[in-house]
Formats: structure tokens, sequence, C-alpha cells
């Protein structure tokens, strides 16, 4: 019976550019235009950069500069686990005196879940606990920061050639028959932005204009290349052999704060971040839970037992009304739901209760055919189910929730009435849709 | 679909696997999977804010259209870039190796895709493909392997695949193909080939290697036989009815070439894509095309009969994306190269080299005023 908690049993819809279904659980409130918001309706912001094993917190330019990695932490290349340092004593020739020999530290990397450690694939025990472990060089990164710097080269050229030529459009009266005589006009000869790049070949270096010319020298293309080894036929392989030997350094994390608007400066210290959106849905409106399904027949009404939990302090109000025929909001059902039409009340979420031995009882007068139960702000209430399909394999139902609300985080507006506290109450309507499994065969 | 990605100054890319299974899925499933896609590229591998980097997206030029507009609006609407840059990967792949003029072939997971470009503007009419590739070897060794091969489990031996696991995954079919199996040389390669259609049931075909016991999971062992190990391979050399291979992609496309071109490019060849990454593919390749530019089909048209090839500074699957991170670090002129934001939102679109209707962007550089016809110049006493 479990599987009736699950989350997704419960879905509110949140009307946002799209309209989304999603469980209460992964919804946020927004308390400027009070309703809910899913994370497709925020825009994600870059704030800050920490790495996800040794929490170091770095900043945007160092973390930049190293590439997104952290230097000391490493992942494991067979199950991308977090490796640990391990270290070992090791005899080891003393620097004095070659013959005696005396107990070193040496550390290697094991990973904790797999057990692979450095050693596996050769790779020498360091002598220092951190720093010790290099990234391999790439062979080409020479060449390819040559190539780099030669077509920069050409392209800044290529910009002041562009920019001469605006220049030089200021001044067009030449007439038609000149610009005919010198080729295609000068509107054909812009560049049109996304043409192929074809044109830096134009500006090769044969226009000694600048003094300092970087020139590459062009890929020598190769007669042959190296055939497979003989042995290759006939060798026998392992596969283990065939594992990666170099270490993985470990992808630093963002801290992404969610907002809808626009962006505020970053944030220098990781522990005074916080989201924008401060509101988790769960926290302001009433959540629908079901409890128990009885066997669902089609055509056969059924009474589903759901519960309704009250997240604030204050007496919450509750009225259900089912979906229009009509109502696009509800076109996923696939049964017709009754719900109860008396109003409910919740009774306000009070942490000390469990704690208050004294307190006394509710006095709320429920109709026993409504309310089943009600324990401090959780009620237990009815809804009748009548499937309307035949081989339906999930019943589906749609309802409304309207509850009010009180924006007590709200900005408060200087008002002209002094002395006026409360902040008022809007009243707020849900669309929660409930999947209550198979008809019973 | 296989994502590289990085921002400029940085030359290691980052890899980030995602299963984009068909092209002909419909526009919003295909949006939705390419923003969660680009998504974690930004917030979990770069770390930057989309709104600061311009994006340059290395592209086939045979990709289907409605999957660059639909990726082209997932950049724009969805991340708010500041410029986007299409770059066919076989103009790309030549900037790593600083010359102007190559035949590239592209041999990739759907198809092989051989493109000349002189001059770097690419050669378009000269294009030819061939569905051989990644897809196609899988498929083959798949079917291999289901026929031939055995699993032994911890219970019993000799057990037919399809009765322990049903079907192969792709990802184990990969795993497979790329440590366990490789190119032959031409001769054993012509052996093979003879052997498997028989022609006239005396070929012998020569001595298989070792097989390889493949461990599958849950103590399964699956026993890959020798014989696959070598001959999967020549599904991409051997010849079909139209006598297509993809040796003869590139003397097909030479031929298409003007003839002044033909021993630049002959002399300067460039193979990217993840399946020119088999062991031995490079060098039967060669040994392919010197055989068939003797067969009279070639010889007759082609005059220059020497072949090059180039080795760039990087593995071939990921050479164009090279090029376009070289190409991206331009910052002088990449701005004036990509279609921009504002561009986008005016027009609703971008430009694609097979669609006749972009109009000539340059009327929306003088916000504003349309360009004066050329006969009003004629006539003007400016100075």
């Amino acid at each position: 019976m479990a599987s009736l908690l699950q989350p997704d049993r419960v879905a509110y819809l949140v009307r946002g550019e799209k309209r989304i279904r999603a469980p209460l659980s992964q919804l946020y409130f927004c308390r400027y235009c009070s309703e809910l918001r899913s994370l497709e309706c925020v825009s994600h912001e870059v704030d800050s950069h920490y790495c996800p094993s040794c929490l170091e917190n770095m900043p945007s330019a160092e973390a930049k500069l190293k590439k997104n990695r952290c230097a000391n932490c490493f992942d494991c290349p067979c199950c991308m686990h977090t490796l640990s340092t391990r270290a070992t004593n090791i005899p080891a020739p003393l620097p004095d005196d070659p013959t005696k020999t005396a107990m070193k530290k040496a550390y290697y990397l094991a990973c904790g879940f797999c057990r692979w450690t450095s050693r596996d694939v050769g790779m020498a025990d360091k002598s220092v606990a951190s720093g010790g472990w290099q990234e391999p060089e790439n062979p080409h990164t020479q060449r390819i920061n040559k190539l780099i710097e030669y077509y920069q080269q050409l392209a800044h050229r290529e910009k002041q050639e562009r920019d001469r030529k605006k220049l030089a459009r200021r001044r067009q009266c030449m007439p038609l028959a000149f610009s005919e005589k010198y080729g295609l006009g000068t509107r054909l000869q812009k560049q049109r932005s996304g043409a192929p790049i074809s044109s830096l070949a134009g500006l090769s270096l044969k226009e000694g204009e600048d003094q300092k010319e970087i020139s590459i020298e062009p890929a020598q293309a190769l007669d042959e290349v190296e055939p497979l080894p003989e042995d290759c036929y006939t060798r026998p392989i392992s596969l283990p052999e065939a594992l990666l030997t170099s270490l993985v350094q470990v992808d630093l994390h963002l801290f992404v704060s969610l907002h809808r608007t626009s962006s505020l400066k970053p944030e220098f210290n990781p522990t005074s971040i916080k989201f924008k959106i401060q509101l988790v849905a769960v926290s302001y409106i009433p959540e629908v839970r079901i409890m128990s399904i009885p066997n669902l027949r089609y055509m056969k009404e059924s009474q589903v037992l759901l519960t309704l939990t009250n997240p604030v302090e204050n007496i919450t109000h509750v009225t259900l009304a089912a979906c229009e025929d009509e109502d696009p909001d509800g076109m996923n059902s696939t049964a017709k739901v009754i719900v109860p039409t008396k109003e409910l009340v919740l009774a306000g979420k009070d942490a000390a209760a469990e704690y208050d031995e004294l307190a006394e009882p509710q006095d709320f007068q429920d109709d026993p055919d409504v309310v089943a139960f009600r324990k401090s702000n959780k009620i237990g209430f009815f809804i009748k189910v009548i499937p309307q399909k035949e081989e339906d394999a999930d019943v589906t139902v749609s309802f409304k929730v309207r509850h009010d609300f009180r924006n007590l985080a709200a900005p408060i507006r200087p008002s002209e009435e002094t002395g006026d506290a409360a902040a008022e109450a809007i009243w707020l309507v849900q669309n929660v849709e409930l999947r209550l499994g198979p008809l019973a065969p | 679909m296989y994502g590289n990605c990085n921002m400029y100054l940085n030359v290691t890319p980052h890899f980030q696997a995602i299963k984009v299974v068909q092209y002909n899925i419909n526009t919003e499933e295909l949006y939705v999977i390419l923003k969660e896609f680009i998504h974690i590229l930004y917030f979990r591998h770069l770390l930057v804010n989309p709104r600061d980097r311009r994006v340059v997206i290395i592209e086939s030029i045979l990709c289907p259209s409605h999957f660059r507009e639909t990726l082209t609006k997932v950049f724009f609407k969805q991340f708010e870039v500041p410029s986007v840059l299409f770059a066919p990967s076989h103009l790309m792949a030549i900037m790593t190796l600083g010359i102007n003029s190559a035949l590239v072939m592209d041999c990739g997971h759907t198809e092989t895709l051989v493109l000349p470009v002189y001059e770097c503007t690419p050669i378009l009419p000269a294009w030819e493909a061939l569905p051989l590739g990644g897809k196609a070897i899988h498929k083959e060794l798949d079917g291999l392997l289901v026929e031939q091969c055995t699993v032994d489990t911890d219970t019993t031996t000799g057990q037919s695949v399809p009765a322990v696991i049903g079907t192969i995954p792709e990802e184990t079919v990969e795993d497979i193909k790329v440590r366990t199996c490789f190119v032959s040389d031409l001769q054993r390669g012509l052996k093979i080939q003879e052997a498997k259609f028989n022609l006239d049931g005396t070929a012998e075909r020569p001595a298989p290697p070792p097989d390889v016991d493949y461990p599958l999971d849950g103590e399964k062992i699956l026993h890959v036989k020798g014989s696959i190990r070598d001959s999967v391979m020549e599904i991409l050399f051997e010849q079909d009815n139209e006598e297509k291979s993809v040796a003869s992609l590139i003397l097909d496309a030479l031929v298409k070439c003007p003839i002044d071109t033909r021993k630049v490019l002959s002399e300067n060849l460039v193979v990217i894509g993840g399946t020119a990454m088999l062991p031995g593919f490079l060098h039967r390749l060669l040994a392919e095309i010197r055989l068939l530019v003797e067969k009279p089909r070639y010889s007759d048209v082609l005059a220059s009969k020497s072949f090059r090839i180039h080795a760039p500074p990087a593995k071939p699957n990921c050479t164009a994306w090279l090029g376009g991170a070289i190409f991206g670090a331009l910052q002088d002129i990449l701005g004036s190269r990509s279609v921009s934001r504002d561009y986008y939102n005016q027009t609703g679109r971008i430009p694609d080299w097979c669609c006749l209707s972009s109009p000539p962007p340059e009327s929306l550089y003088e916000a504003g005023k349309t360009p004066p016809p050329l006969m009003k110049r004629a006539f003007s006493t400016e100075k």
C-alpha cells in the first residue's frame, strides 16, 4: 500500500508558458504572482562554483583557469566514484645511506566502491598526500596553439578590411558602369552572416602589410599509414587491459539560483547564497494524498479516501469542485468524480502539538459522511469515483481545490491605514489530478 | 547523438552522450529532448551563463533542416545565447591542419560522407555518401553474434545468445566492436571476401584470430568467435552491385571535381569520424583506393594516382570539433559571421545552404533603412 504514497500519484497543474503537471514536492510558489511555478518557469543562473567532494569554494575566475576541475579530487575511471588517498609505509633506501632502508610514506589513490587503485595501471606512488598527481599534457597542444595564433592573425586582418570597407562605403558615388568594370558590385562582396568560411583564404599572408607575420607550416600529408602489427591476428587479447589508464579529475558543480526576473550580482560567499524563489510549494499549498482505494469497477461508484494536509499555521478553508465537462484542465480524467460540496476546515499546523498532552480537542463538527478522520492539521475525506472506461489501465480523476492563502511573506506595501497588520487572504484554485491505478479485474 | 562541447581556449572536449532515437520524432518531443541535453551541457559540464557565450555548432551538411531549426530555437529562445554559427564539419576539419584544400571523408555512425574542400570552399556538387557507418557495423555484428556465438552462464555452457539474454543491447555491441574487432589489411581482406561469397567454391578463408571471452553482467560470458573479429568490418569495403564502398566514394568525388583541383585534393586526404578510429582502417582505406584507381572506370579519368593522407592533431572523432573550437577562438570575426539573436528574432529562421529564401542580411545592418537601388547612385552628386 505504500505505492499509494508515491509522489507522482497526485499531480498539480502549473499554469506557466506550458501547462505542466507535477507533484507538489517538485514545485515552487512565487510570492509575487501567488501561483505555482515549476522548474520550467524559472531561468537558471550560474552563481558560484564548488567541488562536490571536498566542498571547496572556488571563485569563478579561478574556476575558469582550472577548466572547472578541482585540483585535488579525482574520480575512479571505472565507476566514477570519488577516489580517496591512501597511505602505506614502504621500505625505501635512505638518501644518505643507500644500504640502509627506512620506512617512508607513499600515497596512492584507491576507490572505495570498485576497489580500483592507481597501482593497477602502473602509476607510481607519490610522496605527497595532495598535489602530486598531474594531468598528462596533450601532445598536440603546441601545434594547436600555433594554429590558433595563425588564424587569429587572419581574423584580425579580415576585421581590419571589413572596417575599412565600412568607412569606404560612405564615399560611394561611383557610377554603375565604373563598378561593373571592376567586377562584382560592392553589395555582393559583403559577407553574409552565416555564409561558409570561404574568404579566410582570400586573406592569405601575401600582402605584406604587417611586420610580424606568423606563418604556419601546413600539415604534411603522409604517403603511408602504419599497418596493423602482425601479431594482431594471432595474439589473444584479455579484456581488462583495455581499461582507461588516466585519472579523471572531478568536475566542479554549481550553485544555481533560480529566479524569474533580472539577475543580481553573484554572491561571493557560498554560505550566503539564497534561492531567489524561496517558497517551496509544499510549505504553502495544502497537499492532497491518496490514502486508500477500494476495488474500482466499471460504472460502479466507489469511495476513495484522500487526505488533505495544511502546511501553514492558520486555519485554512478548502472547497472542492469537480471539473466541468468542457474544462480543458480535466481532459485527462477517465472517471467521473463527485466531491464533497461542503467546505472543509483544516486546523493550523502546530509544531508543538505532539508534545502537548493537555491540548484541547478541536471541535469542528465534521460530517461523518464526508470527513473520515481528523488529526491535527490533516483530515481524511471521501470522494466518489465512477470509472467511465471499461478497459482502463489507470483511472485518472481531476478536480479543483479552492483554498485561502495568506501571503505573510509578501512585501508589505505601505498602506494609508496604519495598524493594519494582518495580511489579506486571497483565494487560490489549484487543479489536481490523481492516478488511482487500474480497474479491479 | 554524441555532443562534444567546450568553451574556446580549452582544447579538451567534454563528452556528453544522449540518445536521440530517430530524426522523425515530432518537433515538440525533439525540442524537449534537445532542451534537456543543452541544459545538462551548460549547467553540469560547462558551468557558464549561456547569455555570455557565442555558440559554434559543428554540423553535417546533410543534417535535416527541422533538426537544425529546432536546435536553433532551443538556443535562442530557451537559453538566449548571443549568437549561433553552424559550421560544416568537413570545412572545420581542415582548420586543424593549416591547409586550404582537402578531400574530407567523415566516417560516422549513420553514414560516410565525402566532401571536397578547395581553397576553403566546399565543392558541394561533388558530395558522395553511403549509409555505411557505425550503425551498419553494429547491425552486422549483432546478427553475427546472435547467429554464431554462444554464451556461458554460471550453470550452463554453450547456450545460444537469444536464449540467455534475448537481444544484445547496442552499448554492448559497440563495446565488443571497439575492443575486439579490427580491419584486416588488403590481401587478407580480399581473401575473406572471396571465401564469404565463395563464387567458385575453392576459396579458403585465412586463419581467424583467437576467440575472445567477453564478460556480460551477471557471470555470463559471451564467446566471440575469432572469425567475426576480422570479417565484420569487410562490409565497409565489399562492393555491392553498384560497386560502391567507402574507398570508391573518394574516387567518385574526385571524378566530380574540376580537373585542376584533383591533384591537390588527392594528395590531401583527411579522414574524420568515429568509425575511422578502428585499428587498421586507414591503412586499408589507402590500399583500397590505390587498388581501385587502377580499374578502368577510374584510370581513364583520373590522371594523378598519388594519394596522401593527413594526420590531424586530434583523434578522428574530435577533429571537426577541434576545428570549430579553433574557429570559435577567433573573437574578432566570430560575431560578424554568426547569426545573431536579433536577426533570428526578426526573421524567425536561420540561413541554410539549401534554402534560397533567406533575405540578404545587409538591409538589417543599416537599421530600418532599405539599401538604395544601384541606379540611384549613378546619378548621385555626393562626394
